[in-house]
């Protein structure tokens, strides 16, 4: 064969062979040659020799003598590693020299990308930083669970926060991270093209689409998101989440994602998406380009876009929410947190550099000048001059915390589901939220929704804990291809059995005998130790036992 | 290559000698160093790293002293790096498909249990006091504490009963604005900072312990020191945990303590879960709603990038393959440039120039025919998208490959072809394709295999989006399972990280992966060549 | 393709101007193709609105302030200090020491598999190529469990450092250079060998003194391939270094695209160019014997 792939090989071997030069194989051989030194040289696997040793945190000099000298010698007495995000992270670095002059602590920043994806990874292998410095508050339930949140002790700096922002920190009743600045939309106009801001949504419309008429705008507003982004449209038009209970917690049995407004809400959407008046594409960034380019007179932005936004040198100004039917809306108000890892050898110390250093006016005005929103510390929040945060608070001041309750894990998934369904017309807006609140709540009652399963008295011998447990995975049926629910076989013991279907995994919807709903339970029987199978139609609710 | 010019058993001779001496040097070094390395592994607690560095150790003695094991002296390193560095992890993985490990079961048991036998609680009878800490010249703390329902000030030292003290008694110092004492005879006061520094000040018991265990004093944060109390008791007999406040018992389920009344103690753990994995992977209809998509996208995905590159590639190699064409190696050369770029920075360039407003592909298409696709939010046209990037990214490997496999069919064979009649097409269908084919087909098939994991072009470009509506995991339209794993396992997006569910789906992909390698390796009868000469 | 070699010469003259006329037409459109993403690449770098969305092929405002932002002089920029150079140096050390140790170390290997005869031979070779097969990707919980682990015996190896980084490097390249490799060497013919042999050669003369002169072309061109490959990657490095003085090119340049990616849009240009304008040259002035080495495998994707 000429044609092989050695053949290949060979020609452009020799061809390449050619073209060496002497002094190219001088070199090579040389390279070689050092690479089999040093790997002989090297008695454990492979320490390159030009990486500098780093110094892991860890064993950071202990602090037991030096402490109790003079502050100003020159090992630090302790490190703090840090996380933090791109906007803290600079900031944090020009505190750290202040920092150890001060405290004879070393700090040491590291950025990253993704906070918490990074921190769960690390952190359980004791990898993780001492202090996690940029985590949304609605983040924090989920690391608090995963046990790498240490409880906090603010002491007599606890009064000096704004309250509503130390709530959003607790989580059973305990505090799990530091607020620093809280967050919310507002809403923007450009003032170029807009002289008097719109106070309802009516207006919204009416002003845009004469611009659009003009051909001043591609679009009557921008859209930035599903979800968050588009809040106070919903809330202007009744919609919620969730509601409150007397004592004000969030009730989680009151789901607001089908509620009249919200479907009002999305319908309102969809007729604009329409008639051409907002984008068929809602991404984030964008959106937020149609904005400052002029294309769209309106949008809702949050204080991380000002920045951008100030830079496009587009005239705008920021003003409340506009009215829709149910009033004026609202956003949801997020907090910023600090939190320290669980994990940690340093946790009084992070705490003390807390409460000590950064729950202090100098630090709490860095991390307001470099974050641009409001603070959570009383005394920097109260010298807030900034028109645009000014506004951005007016903005805020009915706004609803973000839940930070397990549930909500269970709700963003499925609403934004549901709005993309109604804005790619692929369901009316009432059927849409419909489906997707049903499934939240299902949900929310029951992680197992959906399951099929054959509770009976012979589960104890298929892997489950108890007989009769309707929510044991073990025996869980699955579908097959011809769309039956099929489970088995389980090895059982001779014996007498009753079985039942239950769905869901509890007791709610459950058929007995004859596909009768809460009817009697089926009787089976094993003269000698063997198999069982189990077959449900989920038609006829009939269930079929396969003895063998 | 002068060997033959030197007299042979000298040289041989003096080889040998040599050779020897450096083994036993090598070996007496790497054995040093390695048994060095695993006594400190062993004595930190890293067994399996330890038990795997002795393999390692074990196989290298025995290979560099038996006479047997020189083939394997050459490989050795090699091995080691690998069993090190690949075999181990995918050992590793292959334990994770057992385990819940992942969102709320990220400890290991251990680590949750120093975390929960940690915990403590202030009984209703406990004294809670604010604290400053001194220290004395050979590292000895004594507290002061200002007790904080009463205002009573103390003098605690470790092992000694906590003396009611007041500032201005003998050997203790004015007192400052805060009513703490200034000086106390030798010790210094610390600030809180600098107390803190030290780890281990949480853990000085301060005071005598008196029968009810209740009098000594530690520091909780560093504003509180009080009377604390264990809160946990574990029982290793029986694997429970006992509430000392309420009394509650909680049972190891799944990973986490729970208690009959279902309360349970966070931190939950790492559980062996069985099947479990495979079996939600094979049953959920949550979460296989998406598998299905995905996985005839992950077919369909390389097979039309391998087809689309290779007949770019093939369709560039003959056109400008006349060894005469004017601009031969300019034109090559400029084509070439799409593979001269690291993809990372490429893709991510295409990303900015595909996107739907503000692209400059969409903003040529706009002013040219006045409408233009969606790539990043439309299903098909993200679909499109990808193909078109890997299209760019992949033909100049194509064009290489053909064009270095074209200068080996022998011209004579045209020439027949001419002579019979056959046009350029014909001539085409029935001697370049197939012979090109035979040549580069193995690295078609490779080419295949790495698209069926080409993650970095996914999930940089479109993240494996847009979102597949209706799916319950964060599941895209252009995701391929590696992609789809990846962000199942890394990215908590509101659902949080499943490493064991991810890990158990890598599992699956290893299987196709491997199947399809072991066919490539058929195809091109490299088993039967390895064996031939085995 | 060589259907040109027949014999009416007049009119095939005529008829190849033609073709050959067509065939440049459509170099035109194919180099379009190819060269415009880079076209547009440059142009974001010199475009000073460092904005996806204001970006035209030639600049409105064209300058070189990003390059000022990326190196820092622009104090209007905050985005932490951006240590360009030293990503690059990380870089280029990185992979050219992953490099070299890991071709040394799978030469070698390779040669075994290729000359030496011995029990087990075949079997670890399917196994190497099975396990190849793991998209290790995957295992990378384990593999920063392995180096964490490996920081806490030794911290010159362990995480953030670049010694763990490059270990980690060498261990995945193994089995498919060892693949490579065997390839290479089974195409030298084994007559070289047998006459190292029939003089007395060693095993490891006869590897040195014959076949590593031969190997050296293809030595070196792989080692280029597998260079740009590890200086391509960003996944592990970004999980296992935490200093941003640590980090390599890509994982710095990566930074750029959290957050609000449409507006550093222009500085990552500006860094991505720079960075790609080493590997460029390295393909232009070695672009025949890269070529070569190609054909027998796929190295880079």
């Amino acid at each position: 064969m000429i044609f092989n792939k050695h053949g290949i090989i060979a020609a452009n071997f020799k061809h390449t062979q050619k073209e060496k030069s002497m002094k190219k194989s001088v070199l090579f051989t040389a390279i070689f040659l050092i690479a089999t030194l040093v790997l002989g040289a090297c008695s454990q696997p492979a320490p390159a020799p030009t990486a500098a040793p780093t110094e892991a945190p860890t064993e950071a000099p202990k602090p037991t003598e030096a402490a109790t000298e003079a502050p100003t010698e020159a090992a630090p007495a302790a490190t703090l590693r840090i996380w933090a995000d791109d906007t803290r992270a600079p900031a944090l670095e020009k505190l750290a020299p202040a920092f150890l002059a001060e405290y004879n602590v070393a700090l040491n920043i590291e950025l990253k990308s993704s906070l918490r994806d990074d921190f769960q990874l690390a952190a359980p292998l004791g990898e993780g930083p001492d202090i996690l410095f940029g985590i949304p508050h609605d983040q924090v339930a989920s690391i608090v669970a995963n046990g790498l949140a240490a409880e906090l002790d603010l002491g007599e700096k606890a009064a000096q926060f704004v309250p509503s922002t130390l709530d959003a920190c607790k989580y059973d009743g305990k505090l799990y991270c530091m607020p620093y600045a809280t967050e919310n939309l507002a809403f923007f106009y450009n003032t170029d093209l807009v002289e008097t801001a719109p106070t309802t949504w009516d207006e919204v419309v009416e002003m845009g689409e004469a611009l659009k008429a003009e051909d001043k705008v591609d679009y009557i507003m921008a859209v930035t998101g599903t979800t968050y982004d588009l809040y106070p449209l919903y809330t202007a038009f009744g919609g919620y989440i969730f509601g409150k209970d007397a004592n004000g917690n969030w009730n989680d049995q009151d789901l607001g994602v089908d509620s009249e407004g919200m479907i009002a809400a999305a319908q309102w959407l969809k007729d604009q998406l329409d008639k051409g008046n907002i984008p068929a594409d809602w991404d984030w960034a964008n959106n937020h380009a149609l904005f400052e380019t002029g294309a769209a007179p309106f949008i809702m932005a949050g204080p991380w876009a000002l920045d951008r936004i100030r830079q496009s040198g587009i005239p705008y100004a920021i003003t409340n929410f506009p009215a829709g039917p149910a009033g004026e809306g609202y956003p949801f108000s997020g907090v910023q947190t600090v939190l320290i890892n669980e994990q940690s050898e340093n946790k009084l110390l992070a705490q003390a550099f807390l409460t000590e250093f950064v729950a202090t006016e100098d630090t709490m005005t860095e991390l307001y000048n470099v974050g641009q929103r409001p603070s959570a510390f009383i005394s920097v929040l109260e010298k807030l001059d900034d028109a645009d945060l000014i506004a951005f608070g007016k903005a805020g001041i009915n706004a609803t915390a973000m839940p930070a309750i397990p549930a909500m894990g269970s709700v963003w998934g499925n609403w934004d589901t549901s709005i993309l369904l109604v804005r790619d017309g692929k369901q009316d807006a009432k059927t849409a939220l419909k489906e997707g609140a049903e499934k939240i709540r299902a949900l929310i009652a029951n992680p197992a929704y959906g399951m099929v399963n054959v509770p009976g008295s012979y589960q104890d011998q298929a892997g489950c804990e108890a007989a009769w447990a309707p929510e044991c995975a073990a025996t869980q049926m699955s579908k097959n291809d011809e769309g039956l629910w099929v489970s088995g076989p389980f090895a059982l013991k001779a014996g007498e059995y009753e079985v039942k279907v239950a769905l869901d995994g509890n007791w709610t919807t459950n058929y007995g005998v004859d596909g009768e709903a809460n009817g009697d339970n089926y009787k089976f029987t094993l003269d000698a130790d063997g198999e069982v199978d189990f077959v449900y139609d989920e038609a006829t609710h009939l269930l079929t036992i396969n003895v063998k | 290559m002068a060997l033959a010019d030197k007299p042979k058993d000298a040289h041989s001779i003096a080889e040998s000698q040599l050779s020897k001496i450096i083994r036993v040097v090598f070996m007496i070094a790497f054995n040093a160093g390695a048994l060095w390395f695993i006594y400190q592994a062993y004595s930190k607690g890293f067994y399996q790293i330890a038990i795997l560095l002795g393999i390692i150790v074990v196989f290298f003695d025995v290979i560099f002293s038996l006479k047997k094991g020189y083939p394997f002296r050459w490989m050795a390193f090699g091995l080691a790096f690998m069993l090190v560095f690949v075999i181990y992890p995918i050992f590793f993985t292959l334990y994770i498909d057992f385990t819940n490990y992942g969102d709320g079961h990220l400890l290991t048991k251990e680590q949750a249990l120093v975390q929960i036998e940690n915990a403590t609680y202030l009984p209703a009878t406990g004294k809670s006091y604010d604290w400053t800490a001194f220290k004395s010249d050979n590292g000895e703390y004594a507290l002061w504490l200002t007790d904080r329902s009463t205002g009573e000030t103390f003098l605690a030292k470790p092992d000694e009963e906590i003396q009611a003290t007041k500032p201005g008694d003998p050997g203790v110092g004015e007192a400052d604005a805060k009513g703490v004492p200034q000086s106390i005879e030798g010790y210094t006061r610390l600030n809180t900072l600098l107390a803190a520094a030290d780890k281990q000040l949480p853990n000085i018991k301060f005071g005598l312990a008196g029968e009810e265990g209740l009098s000594t004093v530690q520091v909780r944060s560093p504003n509180e020191a009080a009377e604390l109390q264990i809160r946990y008791l574990y029982d290793k007999e029986a694997d429970t945990l006992t509430d000392q406040e309420t009394g509650r018992v909680y049972y190891d389920k799944e990973g986490i303590f729970t208690s009959t009344d279902g309360r349970t103690v966070q931190p939950g753990f790492r559980a062996n879960i069985g099947w479990k994995n495979f079996i939600n992977f094979f049953t959920s209809p949550a979460l296989r709603g998406p598998i299905v998509r995905i996985l005839i996208w992950n077919f369909i995905f390389p097979l039309i990038s391998v087809v689309s590159t290779f007949a770019l590639g093939v369709s560039i190699a003959i056109m400008y393959n006349e060894k005469d064409f004017p601009l031969k190696k300019l034109i090559r050369t400029l084509l070439l440039i799409p593979y001269t770029i690291p993809s990372v920075i490429t893709i991510l360039i295409w990303r900015g120039m595909l996107n739907s407003e503000f692209g400059v592909i969409n903003r040529i298409l706009n002013a040219v025919i006045g409408t233009a696709p969606r790539w990043t939010t439309e299903p098909i046209w993200a679909q499109i998208a990808v193909l078109i990037v890997n299209l760019w990214l992949g033909f100049p490997y194509m064009m290489l490959i053909t064009s270095g496999a074209l200068q080996s069919i022998p011209t004579d064979m045209y020439e027949a072809a001419t002579i019979d009649g056959a046009n350029s097409w014909q001539k085409f269908r029935s001697i370049t394709l197939p012979l090109l084919l035979v040549a580069v087909g193995p690295l078609l098939i490779a080419s295949y295999v790495f698209n069926f994991n080409n993650f970095g072009l996914i999930y940089l470009f479109i993240g494996g989006g847009p979102a597949i509506v209706g799916a319950s995991t964060q599941a895209g339209h252009t995701d391929i399972l590696i992609s789809y794993i990846y962000k199942l396992a890394f990215e908590s997006g509101g659902r949080g990280v499943q490493y064991g569910l991810a890990s158990a789906i890598s599992v699956v992909l290893f299987i196709l992966v491997g199947a399809m390698t072991l066919f490539q390796y058929r195809f091109t009868n490299m088993w039967e060549e390895v064996s031939e000469n085995a | 393709m060589p259907d040109n070699t027949v014999i009416k010469k007049s009119s095939i003259k005529k008829s190849r101007r033609w073709s050959v006329a067509i065939r440049l037409i459509v170099a035109l459109l194919l180099i379009a193709f190819a060269i415009f993403p880079v076209l547009w690449m440059i142009s974001a770098s010199f475009d000073n609105s460092n904005s996806l969305a204001t970006q035209s092929l030639i600049p409105a405002n064209a300058g070189i302030a990003n390059y000022k932002r990326l190196f820092n002089k622009d104090p209007n920029f905050s985005f932490g200090e951006i240590k360009y150079w030293q990503w690059l140096l990380n870089s280029i050390k990185v992979s050219g020491i992953s490099t070299i140790l890991s071709l040394s170390i799978t030469t070698m290997a390779a040669f075994a598999f290729s000359r030496l005869r011995f029990k087990g031979r075949v079997s670890i070779l399917k196994s190497i190529l099975l396990i190849q097969a793991f998209p290790n990707l995957l295992s990378l919980v384990a593999t920063f469990a392995l180096v964490s682990n490996f920081g806490n015996i030794v911290s010159a190896i362990g995480l953030n450092t670049h010694a763990g980084l490059i270990m980690v490097y060498m261990g995945g390249s193994m089995g498919m250079n060892i693949w490579l490799m065997k390839g290479y060497l089974d195409t030298i013919p084994r007559a070289i060998d047998e006459s190292g042999m029939l003089d007395g050669a060693s095993p490891f003369e006869i590897f040195w003194h014959l076949l590593l002169p031969l190997l050296r072309p293809i030595l070196f061109v792989v080692s280029i391939l597998s260079f740009i490959g590890t200086y391509g990657d960003f996944l592990l490095a970004r999980v296992l270094l935490n200093d941003s003085s640590k980090y390599t090119l890509m994982v710095g340049l990566q930074i750029f695209t959290a957050g609000q990616f449409d507006k550093k849009w222009g500085v990552f240009a500006a860094g991505a160019l720079i960075g790609a304008v080493p590997i460029m040259l390295i393909y232009f002035f070695l672009q025949d014997q890269i070529v070569g080495g190609l054909t027998a495998g796929s190295v880079k994707g």
